[in-house]
């Protein structure tokens, strides 16, 4: 028994070991996956949780910004008034509204024809039907044929009517429009308030509900018991799309019913041929590299060395050790020839003056070198040019 | 696991039922039903392990030559195999169509061949046979890689073996059976024969001569049985490469001709290489057949990044025997790496042996020592002079110590290195 432990003894840690190092294998081939999956589960997990991000539409009672009307939103809420938010005609029909509910509509220019009868359909059991800034259209939509003109309301405007929902309060906005017929806030040319029929309340001054400009004059107290009348409120905020639901004709009412089923057909064909062509017939095949090192490497890297340190007087140097030797070779003068004597050789072989020979090949010990590298490019020219001549042809 | 091209057809062939009945709820149910029976499909896949694959031995080749690997892919299951078969090779090995379609029924055996067209020494490995058996239906395939070891020996190409036919020429002409004769201190005495016009009167042999009424000559024939220790540096300055080959297979070319001609002119050679440590050592070796031997030797020798250990090759060379030899150094004339390596050891070599270094040398250096147009080909020119002074002078010292240097181009050296052997030979100087 002893014995047989002792000889599995070995063998175990071995297998261990290659079974972790499968697993590690698999974590390690796949961590930029693993990491990146992980990255992306946080963001969406972020995102849930910080909750829907503010939005820019203007009058929405999630937007924080001048135009929107969180504050109104938020105090409503505080006082105890329910509020609900629906951002377009479908949302709106899935919220419940009875006889405790006041419906806000803002952004009423967003109404098309058919969303308000859906609007006034729905919102028949309601106790009270408010819409913010309707203009022309929409007014007429609601069923208040007037027409509303657009005054400047900076100087503010009292309520002037026995509506003890408005009694003794001015509303101040930068304009607004007002409507003739209407009862509260009147001026010349109309008031703000309108009532066209039982339930149903137009009121100009959008304005005076937005973060902006809620806390001028009294606007906050008209904004509060407007709305603050019934238990619940629902905010309806017209989407774009409910200008044109039902009214224009779709590009897809005129495209045959199966084309959007069979485009999600052909995507999934896509998938798998991505899937079919994404898969290897086996491991890739990897090839051991050799070391690839140029022979002259070592060579040019000295080259990139004088350059670095800008010597041009060792760069000199080393050409005109290496004329002189290969002068010498040529002209067969040993390999220990004195300069003096092969400077008189040169000279006599190629016919140029001494002095011309010795500046090139062995200047005298004060001579300050090449100065430039112009200078350094015409010597090693002319040393190229000696050994030409030397050479003969 | 794996899904063919018949899936996405498979699929695209929904549209149908999708215009017949368009609706959402239409596309997932054709994708149900395509996802079950490519499921089914997988699992009635015969398993790819029922295979049996077995590899023949390939062998070595010269690298650049044709080779072939033969799969025998037997199905001892019950079940018909349709597969899939790829044999991976390493990328160098060349293996150009290398997937093969197998249909076996049970019980029947083949033979896939993939040819091989080796770009690089060395032993070049197989990295497994993948089979992909797909199911009855072509829809789905089981995949699974099967570790079928497998190897081709690359060997050094020789292409200097071109060479081979003038030098054993020349060699015939040193030897007795020529017309020529050479007549030196070193060489060994053949036999006695009538004088013809033409020959040396040197080496009329008076003594014989008086027996007879004729004029005796007496011919020589070079020295046979010499030995020849062939080194071959495998350290980091073989490694560079040289119109890009790497000097270490410049100097392989180099020593297979030499071993090939001395061969033939009847000497032994060893070989050994190494750099830090031993690499590869071939003794005593006088077949015909040596340049094989080498050759096969040579095969996965590889460059390495460190420095040479002369002293423990000089201790190689050494224990081959006491016998005077012809040491030839394949090692690059690098000149800080063979002052402060090789110049140390020499004096123990050249006290017992004749020893020659031959060296890879890189046109290149001219080239960059004689353009200077620009500011920078003018310093690399400068270094390039000074590099080659530096050779230069490393040879010189060479030279003094007593070592015969041959340095010559990549193409040039395997040549250069048999006339120096010849050369030699013809003076008995071995």
């Amino acid at each position: 028994m002893t014995d047989t432990a002792e000889r599995a003894a070995p063998a175990s840690p071995a297998s261990a070991a290659a079974g972790s190092g499968r697993r590690r294998g698999f974590l390690s081939r796949h961590r930029a996956s693993l990491l990146i999956a992980l990255g992306l589960v946080a963001a969406v997990a972020v995102a849930a949780l910080t909750g829907g991000a503010d939005t820019t539409t203007p009058m929405d009672p999630d937007n924080a910004g001048p135009a929107g009307t969180r504050a109104v939103a938020r105090v409503l809420d505080d006082k105890g008034v329910d509020v609900v938010v629906a951002r377009s005609a479908d949302e709106l029909e899935s919220v419940p509204v009875g006889s405790d509910t006041s419906v806000v509509v803002v952004l009423p220019a967003n109404l098309g024809e058919v969303t308000v009868e859906r609007l006034l359909e729905h919102t028949d059991g309601a106790a009270h039907l408010i819409v913010l800034g309707a203009d022309i259209g929409s007014a007429e939509a609601l069923g208040a044929p007037v027409t509303p003109s657009n005054v400047d309301l900076g100087e503010g405007r009292d309520a002037g009517c026995v509506d003890p929902l408005f009694d003794g309060l001015t509303v101040e906005v930068d304009s607004a429009p007002v409507y003739e017929g209407g009862d509260c806030f009147p001026g010349d040319l109309g008031a703000l308030v309108l009532r066209p029929r039982d339930g149903l309340l137009l009121f100009g001054a959008e304005q005076a509900f937005t973060n902006d400009q809620v806390l001028r004059a009294d606007n906050a107290a008209v904004a509060l018991r407007l709305l603050g009348q019934d238990r619940r409120l629902v905010w309806y905020v017209p989407s774009l799309g409910d200008l044109s639901a039902g009214e224009s004709v779709s590009m897809t009412s005129l495209l045959p019913r199966w084309v959007f089923p069979g485009l999600w057909m052909a995507g999934l064909a896509v998938v798998a041929v991505v899937v079919w062509r994404g898969r290897r017939l086996g491991p890739l095949a990897a090839e051991p590299l050799p070391v690839v090192v140029r022979a002259v490497e070592t060579t040019r890297s000295l080259g990139r060395l004088y350059r670095r340190a800008g010597d041009r007087a060792h760069a000199a140097a080393a050409l005109r050790r290496a004329a002189r030797t290969r002068c010498a070779e040529r002209l067969r003068l040993g390999s220990r020839f004195d300069p003096a004597g092969l400077v008189r050789e040169v000279a006599r072989r190629t016919g140029r003056p001494e002095t011309e020979v010795a500046r090139l090949l062995d200047p005298p010990p004060g001579d300050p070198g090449p100065t430039t590298d112009r200078d350094l490019i015409i010597l090693a020219q002319a040393l190229a040019e000696l050994d030409r001549e030397v050479k003969g042809p | 696991m794996v899904i063919t091209g018949r899936v996405p057809l498979l699929l695209l062939l929904g549209l149908l039922p999708v215009v017949a009945r368009p609706s959402p709820s239409t596309v997932w149910l054709w994708l149900v039903v395509v996802s079950l029976v490519v499921a089914a499909d997988l699992l009635l896949a015969p398993g790819p392990a029922t295979l049996t694959v077995a590899r023949d031995p390939v062998g070595a080749v010269r690298l650049g030559h044709p080779a072939a690997s033969v799969l025998r892919v037997g199905n001892p299951g019950k079940r018909r195999v349709r597969a899939l078969v790829r044999d991976a090779w390493q990328p160098s090995a060349g293996a150009t169509g290398n997937r093969h379609r197998v249909d076996l029924a049970s019980g029947d055996r083949t033979t896939l061949t993939t040819p091989l067209l080796p770009r690089r020494r060395g032993d070049l490995p197989a990295l497994g046979v993948t089979v992909r058996a797909r199911g009855p239906l072509g829809l789905g395939a089981r995949q699974r890689t099967l570790d079928v070891p497998g190897v081709v020996r690359s060997l050094p190409p020789f292409e200097s073996r071109k060479h081979l036919p003038s030098r054993l020429a020349r060699l015939r002409e040193l030897d007795g059976r020529a017309a020529i004769r050479v007549r030196g201190p070193g060489t060994e005495f053949d036999s006695l024969r009538e004088y013809v016009r033409g020959d040396d009167v040197r080496s009329i042999d008076w003594r014989a001569s008086a027996r007879t009424t004729k004029v005796v000559v007496r011919t020589w024939q070079p020295e046979r049985d010499r030995r020849v220790v062939l080194v071959l540096d495998t350290s980091r300055t073989s490694a560079g490469r040289v119109e890009d080959v790497p000097r270490l297979d410049s100097a392989m070319d180099a020593a297979l001709l030499l071993a090939a001609l001395a061969s033939r002119a009847g000497d032994r050679i060893d070989f050994v290489a190494g750099d830090r440590r031993i690499r590869a050592r071939v003794r005593s070796a006088r077949a015909r057949d040596i340049a094989a031997h080498l050759q096969d030797t040579m095969a996965d020798l590889e460059p390495v990044i460190a420095e040479a250990d002369w002293a423990s090759l000089a201790g190689a060379v050494t224990e081959f025997g006491r016998q005077r030899a012809l040491v030839v150094l394949l090692t690059p004339l690098e000149p800080s790496a063979v002052e402060e390596g090789l110049l140390p050891v020499l004096p123990a070599l050249t006290r017992h042996h004749r020893v020659v270094l031959a060296s890879v040398r890189d046109p290149e250096l001219e080239v960059l020592a004689g353009t200077r147009t620009t500011i920078d080909e003018v310093y690399d020119a400068a270094a390039a002079e000074q590099a080659m002074v530096r050779r230069r002078q490393t040879a010189d010292l060479l030279t003094a110590v007593g070592v015969d240097v041959v340095d010559a181009d990549a193409e040039r050296l395997p040549p250069a290195l048999a006339d120096h052997y010849l050369s030699l030979k013809a003076n008995g100087l071995l």
